[in-house]
Parts: C-alpha cells; structure tokens; sequence
C-alpha cells in the first residue's frame, strides 16, 4: 500500500515561489514585447489648435503624433511638407536611422519605404520635387519634440528627410531649417526602435500614416 | 553576485550606441557643448574622451579635463573674440573643438581646420608660447580655404626672391623654427616652408605681436610687400579689416 507523503512547510513555500517566478516571468515578457503599453493615446477632440491648417497628424506603432507647423519661420520648407504629406510620400517612410534617447530621422522617399526599403542606399534617396534652400532661425530653439529638415553636410540640401529631436539639442539652432513643433504624442516617438550598435536601424518602424488635420 | 555584474555589463553592450547630436552635426565623437559665446556665436565643443577621426583616421586627439580647460580655455575665447559673427560666418568658422595632444598622421600638430564642417580643432596643450599665435596661424588657414582666389599663391611665390623656392609641404622640410627674425623676407623659419604657412605665420603675428612685427616688416622690402598682399586680400573679405 502507498503510503500517502504530505508535503513539508518549506516544499509548500517552494512551490508557491515557482508559481510566482512563473507569473512574474510571463508578466515580464508581456511587458517587454509590449513597448506600447504605458504609452499614452491622444484625443484629438480636446487639443487646442491654435490654426489647424498648420496642424500635421503622424501615426506610429505606438499611437498618434501632433505636429504644428511653423509657416512664420520656415514656409518654403512648411510648403514642401505639406505637398510630400498630401501626396502621401510619407506614408511607409521608415525611421531608418535613430539616436537612442536624442533625435529619429525618416522621409527618405526614394529608398527608405518601408514596403521597399533599400538598406546600401537609404538616407540618399531625393523626392522629385529637388533641393530647397535652407531656413534657418536664431529664434527657434531646437527643444524636445522639435521636427526639421535634414541635410547633407551642406547648406540648401534640404529635399524630404526630416528629424525629430527627443531632447532639447540647442547646438542645432541655427544649423536646420525647422518645420514645427510636435504638441502631443511625444511618448509615441520615444518608442521607435533603436539600432543596436549603430544609429541605422534593421527592420526599423516606420511612419503608418503622415496626414494633414485640414486639406 | 559576478553573474549579476555580467548580465549588468552585457546589457550595456548591446544598448551602446556610438553617436550623438554633435556627430549628427560635425562628424566628431565624443564631443559635449562647453559654451556658446554670445559675443560671435561661437560654440566651444570639449572632448572629454578623446576621439579619432579622418578617411583613415589619421587624426586622434586626447580628452581633456577641467583643470585643463580652466588653464586655457580664456586664451582661447579672448583670441577668439578679435573676430565679428559676421567675419566668422565669412571664413566658415562656427564650431571650435577643445582636446590634448592632437595629431595628424603621426605629426603632432596645434590646430586642423575643417571649412567643410565649419570647425577648427584645437590642441590645449600645444607649445604654450606659441598657442596664441597658433589660434591665429589656423584661423589664416580657414580664411584661406575660404578665399583661395583672394589668397592665389603664384603670385606670393613672386613676391620672394627669384632664388627662393619653398618645401613641396610644410612637414617636408625640417624648416620648424617660430621665433620671430628677419630672414630674407621671412618673419620664422617655418615661413619657410610653404607659401601657405609663410602667409598664415605673417598674418598669426601680427595678430598677436602686431608692435614688433610691424617694426621688423617696415625693415624689409618684401615682407613689406607680403603684408600689403595680406590686408589688400582681407580688405575683401572684410573693408574694415585691420591688423
């Protein structure tokens, strides 16, 4: 006859703590392959827009991004957005290279789709539309969330990439042309994915969608 | 507890990214904002880290630390305050990047103009005698990158002697000695060299030593001749320029 073995105090804490590693360990791994949980979603009823023609709507994978745009500083370069936005050049625009916690770059048309992207030639890609001259501001003060133009290491080479910064980079005022100022969603951005070793990212996120709030 | 530290330094490895703001802009690491100087919108840039840079990276600088910058970081600042903003932006001049013991291909050296990037790189530990005239030495250089229609070195050639010629470069020749003397139409030795460092050594000195300098050239047909090419060419860039 088998005799029936009751479990000590100690195999019954055991036990326990594995059924809470285990938790714990599938509640991490939901967490870490999650990067969008705690970020927060914006309502785009309740945002005050100051002119909402100026008013420039990003999807990401985590969520929506606002950006308004500064014609008063920068309106070649605003113009220019808007016509690549509204020609849907954007759409697919992946934020191929990234420093981590600084700035996110993206809008290459040409070879940094997402459906098509070209790793050897991304980030030299032109749009058909040619070189813009650069706009530069000593008023604009490159603080976090700040969306420009980049350029090549000269002036007047401003054509479809832009960057966002994720911290405020004053060393930049005066060196880009700005084209405005993202006013919710920020969270959003601080989640794109980074490099690993490197500011170019591998199967990097990309722009869902890049809209105007008014036609 | 070592299984911790490793997993701890292992996360650090892969979460090391080598770039900052600052290579976004000019295309060197390691570099933090010291200060932006109101007075011409210069921006001083410390490398604390050292960096290496260049196609084959011939160009290594040591970081610097605070006592090194509280020993010189004025002299520089001061040098460079003879210069408007707007002087500045003519000769591509913004950004000023403060390390130790800078070297270009093996040779050490005071300063590396880069017009291109719009910096110039500056060994705080360079020959403390001659630092001041260095800033200025280098600053001739970016002028003349800048410039070289105005600057058109045939025609310097002709001011010399007819049977002087200069080193093919100004490291091929042991021609090195800085202090000031009159040789022939020469202000140094290393005047010497290459047209280029013979108008940069002029120029550098009568920046910062303009009273003996002035004097010595008012002794000598050439240099005479050498100085007016100067201010005639700088007056071009800039009407009010004077030395």
């Amino acid at each position: 006859m088998i005799k029936k073995i009751k479990p000590t105090l100690s195999e019954k804490i055991l036990f326990v703590f594995l059924i809470l590693l285990l938790i714990f360990t599938l509640g991490s791994f939901y967490i870490l392959n999650n990067k969008c949980l705690f970020v927060k979603k914006i309502d785009l009823d309740n945002i005050n827009y100051k002119d909402k023609k100026n008013i420039a709507i990003m999807e990401v994978e985590c969520g929506k991004v606002l950006i308004e745009l500064n014609p008063n500083i920068s309106p070649k370069a605003v113009n220019r957005f808007k016509k690549l936005i509204n020609k849907g050049s954007y759409n697919g625009s992946a934020f191929y290279r990234v420093i981590e916690d600084t700035l996110i770059q993206a809008g290459d048309i040409e070879y940094g789709n997402i459906s098509n992207l070209n790793y050897s030639k991304v980030g030299t890609g032109k749009s058909d539309l040619g070189m813009i001259k650069s706009e530069l501001s000593n008023s604009f003060l490159f603080n976090a969330g700040s969306v420009a133009f980049a350029r090549k290491d000269k002036f007047d080479t401003e054509d479809s990439e832009f960057f966002i910064t994720l911290i405020d980079i004053p060393i930049y005022q005066g060196e880009y042309t700005p084209i405005g100022m993202v006013i919710a969603g920020m969270d959003a951005l601080r989640k794109i994915k980074v490099g690993n070793k490197s500011t170019y990212v591998l199967k990097p996120d990309y722009i869902k969608s890049l809209k105007l709030l008014v036609n | 507890m070592r299984y911790i530290i490793l997993i701890f330094l292992l996360f650090f490895n892969f979460s090391y990214v080598n770039a900052d703001a600052i290579y976004n802009l000019i295309k060197i690491p390691n570099l933090e904002l010291h200060k932006v100087d109101n007075k011409n919108d210069i921006k001083y840039l410390v490398s604390k880290k050292g960096f290496v840079i260049g196609d084959t990276n011939n160009i290594k600088c040591n970081g610097v630390n605070k006592n090194d910058l509280d020993d010189t970081f004025n002299k520089v600042q001061n040098n460079l305050r003879d210069y408007s903003s707007n002087f500045l932006k003519k000769i591509n001049l913004k950004f000023v990047v403060l390390c130790k013991n800078l070297e270009i291909s093996g040779i050490n050296t005071g300063g590396i103009p880069d017009n291109k990037f719009r910096t110039l790189i500056l060994d705080l530990k360079f020959n403390q005698k001659y630092f001041e005239r260095m800033i200025h030495h280098e600053i001739f250089h970016m002028i003349d990158n800048s410039y070289p229609e105005l600057f058109k070195k045939n025609k310097w050639r002709e001011l010399n002697n007819k049977d002087f010629s200069y080193a093919a470069c100004s490291t091929c020749t042991d021609l090195l000695g800085l202090n000031l003397e009159i040789i022939n139409g020469f202000l140094t030795e290393y005047s010497m060299s290459t047209a280029e460092e013979d108008m940069a050594e002029i120029y550098s000195l009568l920046k910062t030593n303009h009273k003996e300098t002035s004097q010595l050239i008012k002794k000598d047909k050439i240099l005479i001749k050498k100085k007016n090419f100067l201010v005639n060419s700088l007056q071009k860039i800039d009407e009010k320029f004077i030395f």
